[in-house]
């Protein structure tokens, strides 16, 4: 199944800002030939999202599994489609979304919390991804212990994704070229995704460059939604940054 | 220049389980992208570097060795004495800086950092003025102003600090002050308010917002503070004779106690030696989230303006009393040091001021220092373990500093 290397990916918010205007949306994505599409389950705590994205959970027209299931097979609109959600909301139905997921087509579940705020529940996750047939991914922050970092490398997940920055779309002057390095060290063969804030092919050009396999943007996309030929072309224009 | 360590050390990224990374509430503007205007840019990165060891710049290293890196480790040969049991007891003594604590170690490179970014002045708050005289005296050899926000209980009874810090040439105002809106409102609210750290906060990063080349530096609690105070542990593992049973500091947002212990705990995670070696960190029970707190996401200032992080915390708008050992006066701990206590790698335990000055006497008497209030808490709790503990057993201790400049809290306790 695996991804291209190296890849660009987008993220969106399902429903948002309406079913109609997210099937749109896909509908053109499917054209630029993302190469892996991350679909976010909307939730009322987008806990590690910034203003764009927290804005697009609140205004997506459906939300939770409601929203993922507007669409019957998202591997009509990108070779490697994956959900994205928060592990908190499903504490005690973490097969539902797995149900979902290989009902849609996605390759597999993202959950940014689950390392974070229930490590007691990684064995979990990993069990039910297996048993559904999905591939396993993890979230992972700049300080991540290296210890739990080698072992989550060793499950041989679809990807690790690295999160840039504290929050998604929010820019700090942080060495994300040196943590990126940094990681890629520790993750070995991996392949390792990174995101939050990007937002120009100088930054894809330098992430990959440290030992990025792949960069995804959303902000920056979903700020241009309300016009798609724009939003489109700067898609391509990020894109341009993936090779030398 | 030689054993004054090349490195601070990042514990993250040796902890058994992830920091849960800092996070915006839902109301309000992003707190996250606030940092970019009110810190130094280097510090940010810090918090969120993926490195095990981050460079010390030369300029701090050497600034590091003009004012006494490495500090002594001594032996508490007549504080052993009196315990009389055959327990041997190691101090690292932070108290030997000119200012008087450990607090020297990140003001330096946070004043330092700030000065790169051009800033003219950096602001932050101070609760027994330990932090505030450390800032002081770093803005003065860097060259920039200080301006310190200290609670006002201390403002009150600790005078000496006061005038010391506006002799290196700070500004220092008591908070709360009439310079913020976070200051009026609360002093509108109750007259008589000593003050709290976390409001102090509040007022110096409302401060910064408010003017040009103006800085925000914190004294505690954030993970990039923690790191600069790895000195004092690094140089105790090179120190220390023979390996310690026990380590000891005093909390109040954990910044004394991870720079000595956290290379400790660091290669005993890694199986790198001090398999045997136990943490015990002591807090002041007139602010006791070590012990009573809840582990959740809350603000580090009472303002809510920084980002909340996951902590043990009292929370955010808690007041602790007034209290001698101001700088345990805190609301939370560092979510590094919270995460240990949670993983129960980290001992606690808490002491009212009474039971601490008691060990700070008997510290006086055998040793000859007098210890700061907040480092009596630990010393304290090393009698209380020594006490039980076999003959020939090892305590390390950090004394985070002197406590000539706490005449208010020795008046109370000398007897007739
Ligand atoms: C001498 C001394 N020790 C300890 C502390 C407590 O702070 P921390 O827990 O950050 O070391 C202070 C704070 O002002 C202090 O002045």
């Amino acid at each position: 199944m695996g991804i291209s290397r190296p890849a660009l990916g987008l993220y969106l918010t399902a429903t948002y800002p309406s079913t109609r205007r997210f099937l749109e949306v896909l509908d053109k994505v499917r054209d630029a030939e993302v190469d892996f599409l991350e679909v976010g389950i909307p939730t009322r705590n987008p806990k590690y999202d910034g203003p764009v994205i927290r804005m697009a959970h609140r205004g997506a027209e459906l939300m939770g599994l409601d929203a993922v299931k507007a669409v019957d097979d998202y591997s009509k609109y990108s070779r490697v489609p994956v959900l994205m959600g928060y592990v908190s909301d499903y504490l005690n139905s973490l097969n539902d979304v797995a149900k979902v997921a290989k009902d849609v087509g996605a390759a597999t579940v993202l959950f940014p919390d689950l390392i974070f705020d229930y490590p007691e529940l990684i064995g979990k996750y990993v069990e039910v991804m297996r048993s559904n047939g999905l591939a396993l991914s993890f979230f992972i922050s700049s300080k991540t212990p290296y210890r739990l970092i080698r072992s989550l490398s060793e499950l041989k997940p679809l990807f690790i994704y690295l999160g840039l920055y504290a929050a998604t779309g929010i820019k700090l002057p942080i060495y994300i070229e040196q943590n990126v390095a940094t990681i890629r060290g520790i993750v070995g063969d991996s392949f390792l995704v990174v995101g939050f804030a990007i937002n120009s092919p100088d930054m894809v050009r330098s992430l990959i460059k440290a030992g990025a396999d792949g960069v995804v943007v959303g902000s920056a996309f979903i700020q241009r939604i309300s016009d798609l030929n724009d939003a489109l072309s700067f898609l391509k224009w990020l894109r341009g940054g993936l090779h030398e | 220049m030689s054993n004054v360590p090349t490195h601070w050390y990042n514990i993250a990224v040796d902890l058994p389980k992830p920091l849960p990374p800092p996070m915006d509430p839902y109301d309000g503007e992003s707190r996250i992208g606030l940092l970019n205007r009110i810190m130094p840019s280097e510090l940010l990165h810090q918090e969120f570097t993926s490195l095990m060891y981050v460079p010390i710049p030369d300029e701090v290293r050497e600034i590091y060795v003009r004012l006494g890196r490495p500090t002594p480790l001594r032996r508490a040969r007549g504080l052993e004495r009196l315990i009389g049991n055959g327990v041997k007891v190691y101090y690292k003594f932070e108290g030997a800086l000119p200012g008087g604590s450990h607090k020297l170690n990140t003001a330096v490179p946070q004043v330092y950092y700030a000065f790169k970014d051009g800033a003219k002045e950096v602001a932050t708050e101070t609760g027994a003025g330990q932090w505030g005289l450390a800032v002081s005296i770093a803005a003065a050899l860097i060259g920039i102003r200080a301006v310190v926000f200290m609670t006002k209980s201390s403002y009150l009874s600790k005078r000496q600090r006061v005038m010391f810090m506006r002799t290196y040439g700070a500004t220092v105002y008591p908070s709360p002050s009439e310079v913020t809106k976070y200051g009026v409102e609360a002093i509108k609210a109750n007259p008589n308010h000593p003050g709290s750290l976390g409001l102090a906060i509040s007022e110096a990063i409302d401060y910064v917002l408010q003017g040009e080349g103006r800085k925000y530096i914190p004294g505690s609690v954030l993970e990039f503070v923690l790191m600069h105070q790895t000195v004092i542990g690094q140089e105790a593992i090179s120190q220390i004779p023979e390996e310690p049973d026990l380590v000891v500091g005093c909390v109040g947002g954990g910044s004394n106690f991870a720079g000595l212990t956290y290379p400790f705990i660091g290669a005993k995670l890694r199986g790198e030696g001090f398999e045997g070696t136990r943490f015990l960190a002591v807090e002041s029970k007139a602010a006791p989230k070590l012990t009573q707190g809840r582990y959740e996401y809350d603000f580090p200032d009472s303002g809510g303006l920084l980002p909340m992080i996951r902590m043990l915390t009292l929370g955010h708008d808690y007041v602790p009393p007034p209290s001698h050992a101001a700088g345990l006066r805190y609301h939370g701990a560092a979510p590094s040091l919270s995460l240990l206590v949670k993983e129960g790698i980290v001992e606690t335990r808490a002491y009212t001021q009474e039971e601490a000055l008691e060990a700070g006497v008997l510290f006086a008497r055998s040793e000859g220092i007098i210890p700061a209030p907040e480092s009596s808490h630990a010393i304290r709790a090393v009698i209380d373990e020594a006490k039980k503990m076999p003959k020939g057993s090892v305590i390390l201790f950090n004394l985070s500093g002197h406590g000539l400049l706490d005449p208010d809290a020795y008046e109370r306790v000398n007897a007739p």
